[in-house]
């Protein structure tokens, strides 16, 4: 009986699990299954587009068009055309913030990339005991209210009573007001940045270490490639995809920077000067203290552009970087 | 064990007690005694409160003194550490048509020129009656008239009720006045320091006095001259605006002579390099306030309070002396109910009670916040009240003097974004990045005409 069935099977061709018999969608067919691809897959990915919509894109075309108008959210709204936007180019607040927030993002992503690979090819070491604990801790900066960074990093680098400068001090050197200075206030900025990142993107960059094929390190170690080597010319090239990953999305948060350098100065000028005035603080500052919304939204969709710009620059210098790969 | 048992035993008293509130309520609401602060209490028979606050605007004692007398009413407190987040939240509540917005909201001084432009945010108080049957207009004379003003809408609706005010005087440490030889006591320093080119003077005498170790650990006279500015500006009679009836004002301030004064004054404390230039609230400002490394700071009185908290070891070293050129305000708020709110009636029950004289007097004895409603400064409380930690200084006289004597002045639409435009001028100056001060007036000048 079982034999027969079998048998009858094997000659009508067996449906693989893998490659579904194209079946006619028959309402009357009772073996057909509502295929993923069709209308319930749309239901499916529904919840995140809906609020995509709704808090994403709506307010994206919104601001673009509230750019075009002279406005304080709460009285009469005046079209003035592209005068946000001439205003901006001549600007020199948004110069100076420009300029400050590249400065900061540099000053930040160099170091963080270079300890985070650094950190994640010891991590990657066999021979380090302990290496979930290390794993984990490494993420604890990441996980801390970036406010509490910002206020703990601004006390550690006061004038008079902070860490830093009482450390500059016993050197025998002067002390450095870090929050008066430009250059000395962005390295403040960039190192709350460097240790809040660091050990996060270590954990990327080690999980994209972990999937080097073995057989790489072993072929170059016959071919005389000692640990640096390796390094160099088998770790660095396979990691590059993962380094673009990385700066681009550190590129879209640091050329957001904003809590470090609010806390660090306790107001929205960045500073008396503006010297750590960075171009979301300074769109905040346009909004919520000048109240001219247009402005401020011509402000966010320059960010926009000049993320974009900086992030397709990234990408072609990490590919000239880690080598072409092939 | 005896905890254990302790704690079974309330556990079943709040039970039965939460079982007759709940019988009682059922059968007359009206006599039913409810403690909604208590997270068993029947939530029907509560009115939850929200009030959106920021520093200490709100004080906890008198929120469990309001407990007692409403048990009924849930205060449930948000507060911002920041004043500027608190504003922020109003105006975007505002923006979205009153959407989310609390019962009751703290508006900041330095805003108020702003939403005095955009009354329809806010319920007029004029409308509301307390259980006494009082509304704003009834209780006005309550408080100073140029307090009061901060709360008025261009189109006469008030908006909100005045909380304390920071009259402006001169914290000064008396022991270290004395140890360079200087005049040390309240009387004859607040004489030797009348005006405001005199306490620059006095200023550049008391550094002149300091030792090369303390020049290099940027020990100074004043903690930031900064703050002279808006008292200079607050001594005057007009800022940047004029009222003329409209809801934002008329543009002043490039003629006005009080912004020049107050910018050359600032100006030359900083060139007289009398000041420390630590920020104020920041770590070193804290830790300077203990170590000396500031001898005097223009003080509200609000600050007298952030002193003693800050640093208790300094207790009796410190006095205070009259502001130069005589009084000064620097912060305060108002309480409003925004549009929007659902307990509109009891938001005004609480405001009206929480603002009154003899709630204030409460504030001011045990918080040092002075009130707003001159009836007090009569008061024994405030009159015969001496201040140990101030060198048994006569705080609330000294104070009380200062307030009466200003005048109210009228706040236009875009002041915060003036002051910052002419605090950023000052700082080039102070910096060294500007060595002409008419160049960075002009600059400053500049950046306040991008503020329309």
């Amino acid at each position: 009986m079982s034999q027969t069935t079998v048998g009858k099977a094997r000659a009508s061709k067996p449906p693989s699990p893998w490659k579904p018999a194209k079946q006619p969608r028959k309402a009357n067919n009772p073996n057909a299954v509502p295929s993923l691809n069709g209308r319930w897959g749309y239901m499916f990915i529904a919840p995140f587009f809906v609020m995509f919509l709704i808090f994403g894109l709506a307010p994206i075309i919104y601001s673009i068009y509230i750019a075009f108008f002279n406005w304080d959210a709460l009285g009469t709204q005046e079209f003035i055309g592209l005068a946000n936007f001439s205003e901006l180019f001549i600007d020199t607040r948004f110069w100076n913030a420009l300029i400050n927030t590249l400065d900061i993002w540099l000053l930040s992503t160099i170091p963080m990339l270079i300890m985070s690979i650094g950190l994640a090819a010891v991590l990657h070491n066999p021979a380090l005991r302990g290496s979930t604990f290390f794993r984990t801790i490494l993420l604890v900066p990441n996980i801390t209210s970036v406010l509490a960074i910002a206020i703990v990093f601004g006390q550690l680098f006061g004038r008079d009573f902070g860490m830093v400068n009482i450390i500059i001090g016993a050197l025998g050197f002067e002390h450095i007001d870090f929050v008066q200075g430009t250059t000395s206030s962005h390295v403040a900025i960039a190192s709350m940045i460097v240790w809040r990142w660091t050990g996060y993107n270590a954990l990327i960059f080690l999980a994209a270490m972990l999937a080097i094929p073995n057989e790489l390190y072993e072929s170059a170690s016959l071919d005389g490639a000692g640990k640096f080597k390796q390094f160099i010319y088998v770790t660095l090239p396979s990691l590059r995809n993962t380094i673009t990953f990385v700066l681009i999305v550190g590129t879209i948060g640091g050329l957001q920077v904003f809590a470090e350098p609010l806390i660090l100065g306790g107001s929205f000028n960045g500073g008396d000067s503006g010297q750590f005035s960075t171009l979301t603080l300074f769109l905040f500052e346009q909004a919520f203290v000048a109240y001219k919304w247009g402005y401020a939204a011509s402000i966010g969709i320059m960010i926009t552009v000049i993320v974009a710009i900086v992030s397709v620059i990234n990408f072609y210098i990490t590919r000239k970087i880690a080598g072409d790969g092939r | 064990m005896s905890k254990k048992l302790m704690s079974l035993k309330a556990a079943a008293l709040l039970a039965s007690a939460t079982l007759t509130m709940g019988v009682l309520g059922f059968i007359s609401p009206a006599a039913a005694v409810v403690d909604c602060t208590k997270a068993t209490a029947n939530t029907n028979d509560c009115t939850v409160l929200t009030v959106n606050t920021f520093g200490d605007v709100i004080q906890p004692a008198l929120v469990a003194d309001y407990r007692k007398l409403r048990p009924d009413i849930k205060l449930s407190i948000k507060k911002s550490d920041l004043d500027a987040l608190n504003g922020t939240g109003l105006f975007t509540q505002c923006a979205a048509g009153g959407a989310g917005n609390p019962d009751i909201a703290a508006v900041e001084i330095s805003y108020s020129g702003f939403w005095r432009s955009y009354p329809q945010c806010f319920v007029d108080l004029r409308n509301l009656r307390n259980k006494d049957n009082k509304s704003a207009n009834d209780i006005k004379k309550d408080y100073l008239p140029w307090r009061w003003e901060h709360g008025v809408g261009y189109n006469d609706s008030v908006i909100g009720i005045p909380t304390d005010v920071g009259g402006l005087e001169v914290a000064y440490r008396w022991d270290l006045f004395k140890k360079v030889g200087l005049p040390y006591k309240r009387d004859e320093v607040s004489k030797a320091w009348s005006t405001w080119p005199k306490f620059i003077e006095f200023g550049k005498k008391y550094v002149a006095k300091l030792t090369a170790a303390q020049k290099k650990a940027n020990v100074g006279f004043i903690d930031n001259v900064g703050t002279i500015y808006p008292a200079v500006m607050n001594q005057g009679t007009e800022k940047y605006y004029r009222n003329n009836g409209t809801d934002q004002g008329q543009l002043i301030y490039k003629t006005n002579k009080q912004v020049k004064l107050a910018f050359d004054t600032t100006v030359a404390a900083s060139n007289a390099k009398i000041g420390t230039r630590i920020g104020q609230f920041s770590s070193d400002w804290n830790v300077g306030m203990t170590k000396g490394t500031f001898a005097a700071m223009l003080a509200p009185a609000w600050m007298t309070s952030y002193i003693k908290g800050q640093s208790p070891t300094t207790k009796g070293k410190w006095d205070i002396a009259s502001a130069p050129g005589g009084g000064g305000n620097m912060g305060g708020s108002q309480l409003t109910i925004p549009k929007g709110s659902k307990n509109q009636q009891e938001a005004w029950n609480f405001i009206s009670w929480y603002l009154a004289p003899a709630q204030q007097l409460k504030v001011f004895e045990i918080y040092g916040l002075f009130p707003s409603t001159p009836s007090l400064y009569t008061n024994k409380a405030i009159t015969v009240e001496k201040d140990p930690f101030f060198n048994n200084a006569p705080v609330g006289q000294i104070y009380a003097t200062g307030v009466k004597k200003l005048k109210p002045i009228f706040e236009g639409k875009l002041q915060r974004c003036i002051d910052m435009a002419m605090g950023s001028a000052i700082s080039l100056v102070a910096n060294g990045k500007e060595k002409v001060p008419a160049k960075a007036f002009a600059t400053g000048m500049a950046a306040a005409g991008k503020c329309k």
